[in-house]
Order: structure tokens, then C-alpha cells, then sequence
């Protein structure tokens, strides 16, 4: 009898992961976006709800009108037209839409925590009425779970009937195959593109209401919760919606199920963790253990376009580069050291600052030098942090207790071995599958060791001291800054020679690498290695810095916000995660908390129009302006624009007579970065030195097309 | 001899390089223009100038009096301006029949015939059935012209038609291609230099790096045509 009603009690919680499934795929299969988002949208459309019902007291029907039938809808209207129309229509790659939708979800969680806090909600009203009904057989179903499941059904037998049936099913299936087709065969691709965000956001709406009473709301903790339900789409290989919607209720009845079993003893802690997370469970072993996802639109595994630099030069730099190099660092080191003088409030805020710089340098490793996606890095930063707080209390099997710097250090060192075992799945995984994976990853390590009381009970985080004596605040922020220094000189070796050309190849074209002898296997493992420790360390310092171990600083949604962050300052770029870091602790530190988020995620929407981040738009911006610049000034006939140099080469003009050209006039037909030729007239001055270092500079700093190919000449 | 596009000054490329630089071009209604060059010298970002999916740098593009420079990729095709790409042309995933029904449906049409009389190997047995993307090559490009033959364009513009197919497909194609101009349709095509695309064409582009560098009758071209590949 239990058993029975239990499952009943199962199939509410299965259902509504079912209808978040459904929606994610409709998204998918209708765009090739995997809404990360689902989770923000759900919780702003609950919020909304419970805001309008509450606080305005509308009656249910209603409000439920009101959020299910307009304002989730127009969500995924807006979001279609503004944000990932622009990136369907340059075809972006699907690791571009990924973070697209992570920007949405940072924005939207920003603005439900913005709006409404983030203190919980324990009245969010219930759709349907609290009731029972009973069965024969002293049996009783919920009215709540019967409605769940009619909705599911009815959503499934709509969406099959619609897209095996009818004309407009069958564009939608020829927009998934191929949108540019599509609309050179008439076909009103935008539309069925909105169609399906609309349903997708629609479906969202009902998960975040559905979950809404069954928990204290919280924006982070209802976002996490639908992110959680992502299992059932893995488990549905992002194609088939009966393969989501039974596994949706499966792992629900399960879930159910376990709670009537009774463990004790050593595993008591771990069977009710499993239980009570059993979708974070589900999602990891499914990733693990499925096969294939089947990703539309092929590799969606680079992530080279968030970069927009290639290795940098081989050559000793030239000295307009060296002065560059030495200026940029000498200010960033300049403002580093600038909170030394601060007030100890302002110090201890800044303590922040180089911590999370260390947390997004190992993201630039993975990422940005090496084109993994990993969005797992809370959880290496908890598990260093939490390594080393036990290895300074000599609370780590038996080892003794070790003095802070090497705590510290150790700690970070033995998250290692977890970065090289996540490292192993991405071997073979990559786009989508690895990004969820990653994510799975530090999903199950906060759910099963940062949120569990065998781990971080007790847990005394002592203040960092050298030598019996505890550092004052001035220096352990430059105990910070050294190992700040420790890791941009690690990234910068991961950066420059062999090894930095080789991770780029791995990134640009990972196959193209292994062909020409890359090791592709080592690089990976090295770099998500690697890139743990730095984030370790990172972690551990963020501990210190605020004198607890705090499970939600690495909850699994902050790896989501700190991934989003790198990538719009600038996935390849070290400075870009160094400003980065201090960007987010200052808006937190000036204006309202959570207002970072709000920040990060509307410049995350912007990646459509910048694709290389913040960092490559300054650097854009700044060739730009030296472009113009150059433009004005006279050249030099003599000034080397062309990899020729001086010699007179051959060339065809349009009209198919082979000449003779000096090299003077080659200049003057000389291609800008933009590529467009400006004319230079002939003979004219010199450049002055300024001019030089300029046009050194601007070409450069960018890839330059040949101006003359040798092909021409015959 | 009226105009039905005229592109001027287009300047076009994709990301920081240019492919097009400032191509004036004019094609004759009623007319077949082809457009020659080698790899790389511009024809197919002409077309996709002239479809819509490439947007003008600046320049601006007329079609029949008519500045169309702004106007989408999927309003051109619904107003019978139609390019028939050169790789991923059909539907992989959708059977023939499926194939050739969106597009006649999206014109507001129903009758799916017209293209199995003029492929009947698209009619055989059991063919209607079949995934689009297990026909073979030529089987495809086939299926790719018998869908924008049910759309009856006004202007078809078609991408390397002879690629990868054998030369007795190609021919073929070219002959279904020079009974669809006789039909009155414009067409543009863009192709390698190839007898067959000399042979069709009434007016020559020969571009070259995205410049053009001959305009004219293809008989000027013919004797060259062996003597320097260029």
C-alpha cells in the first residue's frame, strides 16, 4: 500500500520534470540552443506568480492566465528575437548559444533575486487544489500529481500530432535540419524558431509554478532544482520526449520510493544524500554512461570564437610590444597593490578579488587556451578549500596538523587528482555532453560533500599564519597576490612555446591536432588538471578571506555565473579574468548583492554582437582608433606593409596583362585589417616613430590578410 | 534587353575579409548569366549577395527597378528570387516527398508533380519514401533543382551545379537547366570553368578576386578557355 501511494507521490515530482524536459527539447530540437535558462525562467515565472496571487491577491485562474499564457510566452519571444536570432542568423556555434543562454540565466536569476531577494518564500500557492482522491484499495492520488500527468500527456500527444502531422510540423522539422535553407526555400524559419522558444519558456513557466509549493522558493534554490532535471533530457539523448518523459517519472517514483527504507550505520549520510538527490545522481551517471547525445549542427565543441587570439608570437617581441607589456602590467600591479592602502572594511572586501582571479585564470586555462567548456569550477575551488582548512586542522586521515602556507598549497595540489578523473570524460566528450558533465560534476560534489554534515561539520577555518603568527590583513592579501603571481605565471607557460602552440591547436581544430601528432589525450588531461589546481587554490583563498567554509560560495550556479563571467571579459585572456574579478567584487561591493549577476549577465548578451568578449573589444575598438589613425598618416614607400619587402614582384591586374610592379605601388594597394584598401600616396615622408610603433602594432595585433600572394605570380 | 538585378559597387565578406570588392554586375531578364572564376575568386558570395543571406557592405542591389539591397534572405525566395546552394541543398533529415511538399506549400501551392515529370527518377518506387539524405549526389542536386523547380521562380540562382557529380549527371542537369531559361525563367549561375556553363550562357561574368575582370559574350571566352586555365 505504501509502495503504491508512494509512487503516486512519485509520479507529481516525475511529471513536472517531464514538462521541464519536453520544453528544453522543443527548444533544442526547434533551435539548437540548450536553454540553460529553463531554470531562471521557471524560477521568475513562480516569482511572478506568487507575486501576483500574494501580493495583489488575484484570484489563481487568473494569475495562472496571466504567467502561463502571456508572460512566459513573451519571454521566450523576446528572448528569441533579441538574443538568439542575431546568433542563428551569423550561425553561431552551438558553444556560443550555450553561453547565450547561460547569459540569460545569470540575467534572469539577477533580476529575480534583484526584485524579490533572496530570503525564501514558504508561501508560493498551488495551481491546483491541496486534495486527494481516493482509489480502491484505500489508495490515494493527489489531485496535483493526476493534473501533472494529463498535462504531460496532453502536451506529448499536441506536440507529436503536430510535428508528424501537419504542414507546419513539417516545417519545423525542416528548420531544425537546415535554417538557411529553409528560408531560401519560403519557409518562415524566424517563426517556427519562436514557436518553439515560446513553447519551450511556456513549458519552463509551469515547471517553476508546479515546483514552487513544494519547496522554500528561493531564486537559487528553484533555478537548481530545474537545472536538475536536465538528467531527464540526457537521458532522452536531446531527441526523443517518451525517452524524457519516462525517465522524468522513473527517477520521480524512485525518489519516492527510497524514502520508505530506513538505512543506519556508516552509510545512513550517503543513502539519504542519494535519495534526496537523486536527479544530481541521475544526471552524472547518465552523462557517464549514455553513449552519444545527439547534438544538432555537428561539434559544438570548440569554443574558439569566444578567443580571439592565436598563439602569440614565436620571435622575441619588438620593443614597442616590450614597453606595451611592461606599461599594461606595471598599471595592473599598480592597482593590485592599491588596496594596501585602503581602510580594513574596504582590505577585507578586496581580499575577494585576487581569489576569484585565480577561479577564472583556471577557467581561461581550460577554456580559453585549451577550447574545453567547464562549468564544474565551483566545485574544484570547494573541494580546495576544503581540502586545506582540513589539512590545517590535521583533520584529513590522520596527516598532521600542517602549518597554513602549506596547507594552502597541499590542498590545492590534491584537488589534482579530481581534476584529471573529470578530465577523462572530456577526452572523448565535448560541446553540450562535456559542458553537462562538467556541470554534473560540481553539481554531485556540492550536493555530496559541501552540503553534507559528515564533511563540513566542525569544520574551523584557521587564519593563515607563517610562523606562529597569525597574518595581519595587509599581508595575507599579499600572501594573495603571490599566488595570484604563482598562477598567471603558470598560465602564462601554459600560453607561450610549444606547449601554448599545441593547446591552441587542440582548441582551433582538435582533430586537425591529433593529425599532425598533438598528443590531444595528455593536453586535455593536462590543462582540466592543471586548471583544478588554480582553481583550488583560488577556492582555498576565498575561504580564508572570509574565515568560514560557505557551501553556496561554490554552489554549482556560481560555476555557471563565473564560467559566463570569464568568457565576456575574455576567455583567452589573463588580464581579462584579473579585471573580471575585480569588475564583480566592486559592483558587489558598491551596489546591492546579486547586482554582479545582474551585470554579467546582460554583458554576456551582448557576446552576439562581440564574440570575442570585452577583452576583444577593446582590443577591436583600440585597432580600430589606430586604424583611422594610420589611415590619416602619410606613408613611407619604403615602410615594409609587405611580407615582399622591396623587390619588384609580378602581378595580374584585372585585365589579364602580366606586368611588372614595383613594390611602391604593391604598398599602396596594402589591406587593412577591416580589408578595405586605403590608397598611400607615393613618396610621401616618413612615418614618424609613433607612426611606426602604431602601424607595428595594428598589424599585429591582428591577422593580417598577404596583401601580394606569390600564387599570382607566374 | 531589360535588367532584372542589377548589383552595383557591392562590397561583401565575412568577418574582417573582404570577398567582394565594389562588383558591379547586371543580369539580363529572361537570360541565363554565368558566373566563372576559380576557387575562391567570389561567385558563390555573389550569389549569396544576391539571395539575401550575404548582407551588402555597401553597394546596392536593384531587381527590376526595384532596391531590394535590405530585404531578407526569406522575402526574396517568397517573392520567387530563389538560390539553390551548393552543399546542404535538401533536407537530410525529411524524406523526398516531405522534401518537395514544404517548399510547394510554403508558395502557397499543393501539386508536387511538375517535378516528378521532369526527374522521374525522383518518382520511382518507393524513392518518395526515402530520406533525402541517403540519396546519392546527383540524386540530391536532382531533388535540390525539383524543389525550386515547384517554387517557379522568377530568377534561380544556381551554385556549382557540376560539383562532385559524374559528367554524364552533369550534363544531364545542364540540360534540365537550359529548358528551364527557355522557359523564360533568369537564371544565374556560378560554376567552375565548364564547357557546359559556356555552352548555356548567354552573358559571361569571369570574376576574379572579387573584382570582375571579363563581361561578355561567351564566344569571346571559348578558345581561351583551354589555352589558360588560369
Amino acid at each position: 500500500m505504501t509502495s503504491i501511494n508512494l509512487a503516486f507521490a512519485g509520479i507529481s515530482i516525475g511529471a513536472i520534470a517531464a514538462l521541464s524536459g519536453i520544453g528544453l527539447l522543443v527548444t533544442y530540437r526547434t533551435n539548437g540552443v540548450l536553454n540553460i535558462a529553463q531554470g531562471g525562467i521557471a524560477a521568475l515565472v513562480a516569482y511572478v506568480f506568487r507575486e501576483m496571487v500574494v501580493e495583489w491577491e488575484l484570484p489563481i485562474w487568473a494569475s495562472a492566465l496571466l504567467s502561463l499564457a502571456v508572460i512566459s510566452p513573451v519571454i521566450g519571444l523576446l528572448l528569441e528575437r533579441f538574443v538568439f536570432r542575431p546568433l542563428a542568423r551569423r550561425r553561431a556555434s552551438a558553444a556560443e548559444s550555450l553561453v547565450a543562454s547561460l547569459g540569460v540565466l545569470v540575467l534572469t536569476v539577477g533580476m529575480t533575486a534583484g526584485i524579490w531577494g533572496l530570503g525564501s518564500r514558504p508561501d508560493a500557492p498551488s495551481l491546483f487544489p491541496a486534495r486527494a482522491i481516493r482509489l480502491p484499495g484505500n489508495n490515494r492520488i493527489s489531485v496535483d500529481a493526476l493534473a501533472e500527468l494529463a498535462l504531460v500527456v496532453t502536451v506529448c500527444v499536441a506536440l507529436g500530432v503536430i510535428t508528424t502531422r501537419t504542414r507546419f510540423g513539417r516545417q519545423v522539422r525542416a528548420v531544425v535540419d537546415d535554417r538557411q535553407l529553409a528560408e531560401l526555400s519560403a519557409i518562415p524559419a524566424d517563426r517556427v524558431a519562436a514557436a518553439g522558444w515560446a513553447v519551450g519558456t511556456t513549458l519552463a513557466g509551469f515547471t517553476g509554478i508546479l515546483l514552487a509549493p513544494r519547496l522554500q522558493l528561493t531564486p537559487y534554490g528553484l533555478t537548481l532544482l530545474v537545472l536538475e532535471t536536465f538528467a531527464v533530457v540526457v537521458a532522452a539523448r536531446l531527441a526523443s520526449m517518451p525517452g524524457a518523459v519516462i525517465t522524468a517519472l522513473a527517477i520521480g517514483i524512485l525518489q519516492s520510493e527510497l524514502s520508505q527504507f530506513q538505512v543506519t550505520g556508516r552509510f545512513a549520510a550517503l543513502f539519504l544524500a542519494v535519495q534526496s538527490n537523486l536527479f544530481v545522481a541521475a544526471l552524472l551517471i547518465l552523462l557517464l554512461v549514455v553513449p552519444r547525445l545527439r547534438e544538432l549542427g555537428g561539434d559544438a565543441g570548440s569554443t574558439g570564437r569566444f578567443s580571439s587570439r592565436g598563439a602569440p608570437p614565436s620571435g622575441p617581441p619588438g620593443p614597442a610590444d616590450q614597453r606595451r607589456d611592461v606599461l599594461g602590467k606595471l598599471g595592473g600591479a599598480a592597482l593590485l597593490l592599491a588596496p594596501l592602502t585602503f581602510a580594513p572594511p574596504d582590505l577585507r572586501n578586496a581580499f575577494t578579488v585576487p581569489a576569484l582571479a585565480l577561479i577564472f585564470l583556471s577557467l581561461v586555462i581550460v577554456t580559453g587556451y585549451s577550447g574545453q567548456v567547464s562549468l564544474g569550477v565551483a566545485g574544484y575551488a570547494g573541494l580546495g578549500a576544503l581540502l586545506s582548512a582540513k589539512l590545517a586542522a590535521g583533520a584529513l586521515f590522520g596527516l598532521p596538523a600542517l602549518p597554513g602556507p602549506a596547507a594552502l598549497l597541499l590542498g590545492a595540489l590534491l584537488v589534482a587528482p579530481v581534476g584529471l578523473l573529470t578530465g577523462y570524460p572530456a577526452i572523448r566528450r565535448r560541446g553540450l555532453t562535456l559542458a553537462l558533465t562538467t556541470f554534473a560534476v560540481g553539481a554531485v560534489v556540492s550536493r555530496f560533500v559541501f552540503q553534507q554534515q559528515t564533511f563540513v561539520a566542525r569544520l574551523h577555518v584557521t587564519p593563515l599564519s607563517v610562523a606562529h603568527r597569525t597574518l595581519s590583513d595587509r599581508w595575507f592579501y599579499v600572501v594573495e597576490l603571490l599566488c595570484l603571481g604563482l598562477g598567471l605565471l603558470v598560465v602564462r607557460n601554459l600560453h607561450e612555446g610549444r606547449l601554448g602552440r599545441a593547446l591552441l591547436a587542440v582548441r582551433d581544430h582538435t582533430e586537425g591536432a591529433a593529425a599532425v601528432g598533438v598528443d590531444v589525450r595528455n593536453l586535455k588531461l593536462l590543462s582540466f588538471t592543471v586548471s583544478s589546481v588554480v582553481a583550488g587554490l583560488g577556492g582555498a583563498l576565498l575561504m580564508l578571506g572570509s574565515s568560514s567554509f560557505d557551501p553556496e560560495t561554490f554552489s554549482p550556479l556560481n560555476s555557471l555565473l563565473w564560467f559566463t563571467a570569464v568568457v565576456v571579459f575574455g576567455a583567452d585572456s589573463a588580464a581579462g579574468a584579473v579585471v573580471a574579478a575585480g569588475f564583480i567584487v566592486t559592483i558587489d561591493t558598491l551596489a546591492p548583492a546579486g547586482s554582479s549577476t545582474l551585470a554579467v549577465g546582460i554583458l554576456a548578451l551582448t557576446l552576439g554582437w562581440l564574440p570575442g568578449g570585452l577583452a576583444s573589444a577593446v582590443r577591436g575598438v583600440i585597432t580600430f582608433l589606430s586604424g583611422r589613425l594610420a589611415e590619416d598618416l602619410p606613408y613611407a614607400a619604403g615602410t615594409p606593409l609587405t611580407p615582399t619587402g622591396r623587390q619588384p614582384i609580378l602581378s595580374v591586374p584585372p585585365s589579364g596583362v602580366l606586368s611588372v610592379v614595383p613594390s611602391s605601388k604593391v604598398a599602396t594597394a596594402a589591406v587593412t585589417p577591416a580589408g578595405h584598401r586605403y590608397p598611400a600616396p607615393q613618396n610621401a615622408p616618413a612615418l614618424s616613430p609613433f607612426g611606426q610603433a602604431l602601424v607595428a602594432w595594428v598589424r599585429e595585433g591582428t591577422r593580417l590578410a598577404p596583401v601580394t600572394g606569390a600564387r599570382r605570380t607566374r | 534587353m531589360s535588367a532584372e538585378l542589377i548589383l552595383t559597387g557591392a562590397r561583401a565578406g565575412y568577418r574582417t575579409i573582404e570577398v567582394l570588392h565594389g562588383l558591379d554586375l547586371t543580369v539580363p531578364a529572361g537570360k541565363v548569366t554565368a558566373l566563372l572564376g576559380v576557387n575562391g575568386a567570389g561567385k558563390s558570395s555573389t550569389l549569396r549577395v544576391l539571395a539575401g543571406l550575404l548582407p551588402l557592405r555597401s553597394g546596392s542591389l536593384t531587381w527590376r527597378g526595384k532596391k531590394i539591397t535590405k530585404m531578407s534572405a526569406l522575402d526574396r525566395a517568397r517573392a520567387g528570387l530563389m538560390l539553390v546552394p551548393d552543399e546542404r541543398a535538401v533536407f537530410a533529415s525529411l524524406t523526398v516527398e516531405e522534401n518537395l511538399r514544404v517548399i510547394v506549400e510554403a508558395m502557397g501551392r499543393r501539386d508536387i508533380s511538375p517535378a516528378l515529370a521532369a526527374f522521374p527518377r525522383l518518382g520511382e518506387p518507393n524513392r518518395l519514401s526515402q530520406r533525402a539524405g541517403t540519396l546519392s549526389g546527383g540524386e540530391r542536386r536532382m531533388l535540390a533543382l525539383a524543389r525550386v523547380l515547384l517554387a517557379q521562380p522568377k530568377v534561380l540562382l544556381v551554385d556549382e551545379l557540376s560539383l562532385g557529380l559524374s559528367p554524364k549527371v552533369a550534363s544531364e542537369l545542364f540540360a534540365w537547366l537550359s529548358t528551364v531559361a527557355v522557359g523564360g525563367t533568369t537564371v544565374v549561375l556560378a560554376d567552375q570553368y565548364t564547357e557546359e556553363a559556356l555552352n548555356l550562357a548567354d552573358v559571361v561574368y569571369v570574376l576574379h578576386r572579387g573584382e570582375c575582370s571579363f563581361v561578355g559574350d561567351p564566344a569571346e571566352l571559348k578558345p581561351s578557355v583551354s589555352a589558360d586555365p588560369v
